[in-house]
């Protein structure tokens, strides 16, 4: 077992095979139908066409848009609805009430029979109070898709119109270069390792810029914000479009700072590389090794400044509670999302957990080992190390990885719902003074440690 | 990729080029020509990422990835700010429109 259950690739491929081939099948019939009828030992009329569908250009195509849909729907729609359902209900559950409970249990006819169930159909009295309450944001989106769009008066209606998609458009970006195993991943390429090698080789995917391409489109947000807040044409819009984008331009310099430091102490950028140096070694520092600890950079002390000011940069990043006085309900509305409304403010509110879902990831695969899960190996009496593909994985790679983000994020929320939001003058004194300077350090010490201590 | 098959119908990295092209070309004249500067500033933005995917044809990503952090993500905003703090008035008031 090969550890990853998604072979995005694979799957992709083998899908747009079979579609064009499907799709071909009535033009094969014709072709045939038209060469009996002619009796011609010409090739028949449609032979082009359908050698055009068949040919590996259409095929890797087809496919390349089957997988992009494909994890569109698994990050954008599974995994933002997750996310959705755990801050609405550990949030709820931290001010000590139940939080949204309608889920499939809701339904009459399932609860009908459901309720028959010991265990799974809780002895509840209404329906509504069956569920566990994940289908309440897929309730939620469709109250928002029937909703009117509404566009203000004197607004600037291209922009204001232009700008949740250039918002939205350019967080999911960041998906293609977000790897959630060694199999599900859009940007990238295999590659044999070890390089030259002509027996046991084994293929492992690699993606050179990832990291760097995540930060590059996470930085297109903010001109999308502050179009927002401006074309509405409010001024509460347009104060939240400013703070959202000076909160958002200050912290992505520590940020990018603390990628950096990460950078000079590992010499890649590329997040399959990050993940297979942080687990394919035990622990080291310097000299020392401890053999029952995996090298997840979180456990080394050098890094322990970067993880915090990268931590707290993801939390301002997302827009979430301490960091979230462009949005502040109390003194500007909604901020830069007050006009919107219907599906636009739906996409302008999915943007801040999408993001989150982003950071929580880049948090794993910089610190925490990304998506590599304990494995039993089999232990030979005479080799006691086994290469990676005899391991037997417990639980695929995705699971571990989605483990992962979801804990961050727990953290994230406990965090947000424990801690008042403090002003912007405050954010933006925190990020300059304190975060940047931290930073430098961080990368300071990243530097040295691998000057004296080597690599790692 | 072109050159390589040899038995290329169509030469798709010439499209790209020829689409990146045209939409900076006319992204430029935008900026210029638009009457409100914020939508100038936008269609600068425009410009400058599809100069980073003219990079990306050149093969050259690391410098299109810096170019869309540094050109499209921090230049366009620092301009907005300095637009939006400096003019006292960011959108013409109905009356003046008429």
């Amino acid at each position: 077992m090969s550890g990853h259950l998604i072979d995005l690739y694979g799957w992709s491929h083998a899908i747009a095979s079979f579609l064009l081939w499907l799709g071909s099948l009535p033009l094969e019939l014709g072709n045939w139908v038209a060469i009996n009828l002619t009796g011609a030992p010409s090739p028949g009329p449609l032979t082009g066409v359908i050698g055009f569908l068949t040919s590996d250009g259409i095929t890797s195509l087809t496919a390349a848009i089957i997988a992009i849909n494909i994890m569109l729907v698994w990050a954008a729609a599974l995994h933002l609805f997750t996310l959705m359902w755990i801050e609405r209900k550990l949030y709820s559950r931290l001010q000590d009430r139940r939080g949204i409970m309608i889920g499939l249990g809701s339904f009459d006819f399932l609860a009908s029979t459901l309720g028959r169930i010991p265990i799974i159909g809780r002895p509840f009295r209404r329906p509504s109070h069956l569920g566990t309450g994940y289908l309440q944001n897929l309730a939620d989106g469709i109250k928002l898709i029937q909703k009117e769009v509404i566009t203000p008066t004197n607004a600037d209606r291209w922009m204001f119109h232009v700008a949740p998609v250039l918002i939205t458009v350019s967080t999911l970006m960041a998906f293609v270069a977000l790897p959630w195993s060694d199999g599900m991943w859009l940007m990238g390429s295999y590659e044999t390792r070890p390089l030259g090698c002509v027996t046991d080789c084994t293929s492992v995917p690699v993606n050179q810029w990832g990291i760097l391409f995540i930060l590059a489109v996470f930085s297109i947000a903010p001109l999308g914000i502050l179009i927002a807040g401006w074309a509405s044409n409010n001024k509460y819009t347009l104060i939240g479009g400013m703070r959202a984008a000076a909160q958002l331009m200050s912290y992505e310099i520590p940020l990018a700072l603390c990628v950096i430091a990460i950078v000079v102490f590992s010499g890649t950028l590329d997040p399959f590389e990050l993940v297979r140096r942080q687990t394919e070694r035990p622990f080291t520092f310097g000299p020392w090794t401890i053999d029952f600890l995996p090298n997840w950079y979180i456990l080394n002390p050098i890094l322990w400044i970067a993880f915090i000011v990268f931590f707290i940069s993801v939390i301002a990043e997302a827009e979430r509670i301490p960091f979230d006085i462009p949005e502040a309900e109390a003194e500007l509305v909604e901020g830069w999302t007050t006009e919107y409304s219907g599906m636009r403010f739906g996409l302008v509110f999915a943007f801040k957990w999408l993001r989150a879902l982003i950071g929580a990831g880049l948090i794993s695969i910089l610190f925490f080992g990304g998506w590599t899960g304990p494995a039993f190996v089999t232990l030979g009496v005479e080799n006691l190390t086994t290469p990676q593909a005899e391991a037997i994985y417990i639980l695929p790679q995705e699971f571990w990885f989605s483990l992962r983000v979801y804990i961050i994020f727990i953290v994230f929320v406990w965090i947000g719902w424990s801690v008042p939001r403090i002003r912007i003058d405050q954010i933006l004194n925190i990020g300059w003074r304190r975060l940047v300077p931290l930073s430098l350090l961080a990368i300071l010490l990243a530097a040295g440690a691998r000057a004296w201590l080597g690599g790692f | 990729m072109p050159g390589s098959g040899g038995s290329e119908l169509v030469d798709g990295e010439l499209i790209a080029f020829v689409v990146l092209s045209a939409i900076e070309i006319v992204s430029a004249i935008m900026v210029v020509t638009a009457r409100k500067l914020v939508h100038n500033v936008f269609w600068l933005a425009m410009t400058l990422i599809t100069i980073a995917g003219i990079y990306v044809l050149f093969r050259a990503e690391l410098i299109a990835l810096i170019q869309i952090i540094v050109y499209a993500g921090a230049v366009p905003v620092l301009f907005l700010f300095g637009i939006m703090l400096t003019r006292r008035k960011i959108m013409e008031e109905p009356h003046e429109s008429q």
